[in-house]
């Protein structure tokens, strides 16, 4: 496919959020205003998809913040894609606001 | 927030909804955010755990190889069954029988056949009404007849070594409870025996009667109008493939068997049995 896998409005969202830098479950929730229990396995898919990947924090950030480890996404080349392809095909996504913008408010 | 005992608790029933290989991480994921969640709103956040990890369980992969239990041949298979026969008649005939009398009545082994053979012949009446539950078996290749046969004796064994499992079961737990939960609790293990077994018996290789292995998924949900979408899963001796939908539309209702011929059989173990030797006809 030429424009990449199509997704969702949901799922196109949710890679969007990720693609500006919301790179943790909870930021993305805030950011799209979705529920945890749409948000957390959205992303589950778009991993075994491999339009994203996920990591553990290292233990010694976390520890010297003292805060728990995170999971964090990142896209993957094929995310990328597929977030270039989602936003021609949903333009009010690129209204999403990056983390940067959020820390600005 | 630091994790409370409401959140807590709702996090750790939902965690019975995950695989259980898979449980600590899922947890370990789900706590370590509600850490980061603003007090008013946790409740709502741990409530989405249960959606999360009915996804996990749904969409875990390789069920079959988790199961921990080593029955991917037929003979492990009823030896597995054979020796749980033995070992629930042997704790039923020590087990004392329920007080129907002034004393209570003993079971002796002389009782197990015929209560294996009433076991049976009720199984026999339940058995249509769980096979049509479970929906259609695979759209298989024409099979020749020794073929079929192979697969009748393993099934009718399968069924047989079931009956004192399911007899002696009832009798152990008699004593325990009353007899309306035990009439109904010896129902219900009936039930999802019986769907055991067809189940099982659908995800075997007609050829060889091994489980299917290493099942994939296929296609996307969002292009099921197109092609279909779901899990293959591999004949581990190369005989075939198992195609199940996992929406079943008018062009899959069935699962698919597609047999591969013998030129497949160099990528598999070199104790594959040709289809042919098996009484496989090449489509």
């Amino acid at each position: 496919m030429a424009d990449g896998p199509r997704l969702s409005h949901t799922s196109a969202m949710i890679l969007q959020a990720v693609g500006i830098g919301h790179i943790y479950g909870y930021t993305v929730m805030e950011v799209t205003g979705l529920a945890s229990g749409t948000v957390y396995p959205a992303l589950r898919r778009l991993e075994r998809d491999r339009l994203i990947r996920s990591q553990w924090e290292r233990q010694s950030i976390a520890d010297a913040a003292l805060r728990p480890a995170r999971r964090y996404y990142k896209l993957t080349p094929s995310g990328e894609a597929a977030v270039e392809a989602s936003r021609k095909r949903y333009p009010l996504l690129a209204k999403l606001a990056s983390k940067e913008q959020v820390q600005d408010v | 927030m630091k994790s409370e005992l409401p959140q807590y608790l709702i996090l750790r029933a939902a965690s019975l909804l995950a695989p259980s290989d898979q449980r600590a991480e899922w947890l370990a994921g789900w706590q370590s955010e509600l850490w980061y969640i603003p007090r008013r709103g946790a409740t709502r956040f741990c409530l989405g755990a249960f959606q999360d990890a009915l996804w996990l369980r749904r969409n875990d992969p390789s069920p079959v190889e988790r199961s921990g239990l080593h029955l991917v041949s037929p003979l492990s298979c009823l030896a597995f069954l054979a020796a749980l026969a033995v070992a629930i008649s042997l704790i039923a005939v020590r087990m004392p029988g329920p007080q129907l009398g002034p004393r209570p009545t003993h079971l002796s082994a002389r009782d197990l056949p015929g209560g294996s053979i009433g076991m049976l012949l009720l199984s026999g009446l339940a058995l249509p009404a769980i096979r049509l539950a479970i929906g259609p078996g695979a759209n298989r290749c024409p099979i020749p007849w020794p073929g079929r046969l192979r697969r009748g004796i393993f099934l009718a064994l399968k069924i047989a070594l079931l009956q004192p499992i399911l007899f002696g079961g009832f009798v152990v737990v008699l004593p325990i409870l009353s007899v309306p939960i035990a009439n109904l609790g010896s129902i219900a293990s009936w039930t999802l025996a019986f769907r055991w077994v067809l189940i099982d018996q659908q995800r075997r290789c007609p050829v060889c009667l091994r489980l299917l292995t290493e099942p994939v998924r296929i296609g996307s949900a969002s292009q099921t109008f197109l092609e279909w979408y779901g899990a293959e899963s591999t004949c581990s001796r190369g005989h075939g493939l198992l195609h199940i939908s996992e929406m079943p539309a008018s062009y899959s209702a069935k699962p698919e068997w597609l047999r591969l011929g013998d030129s497949w059989r160099s990528l598999f173990g070199s104790a594959c049995p040709s289809s042919d030797a098996a009484g496989v006809r090449q489509r």
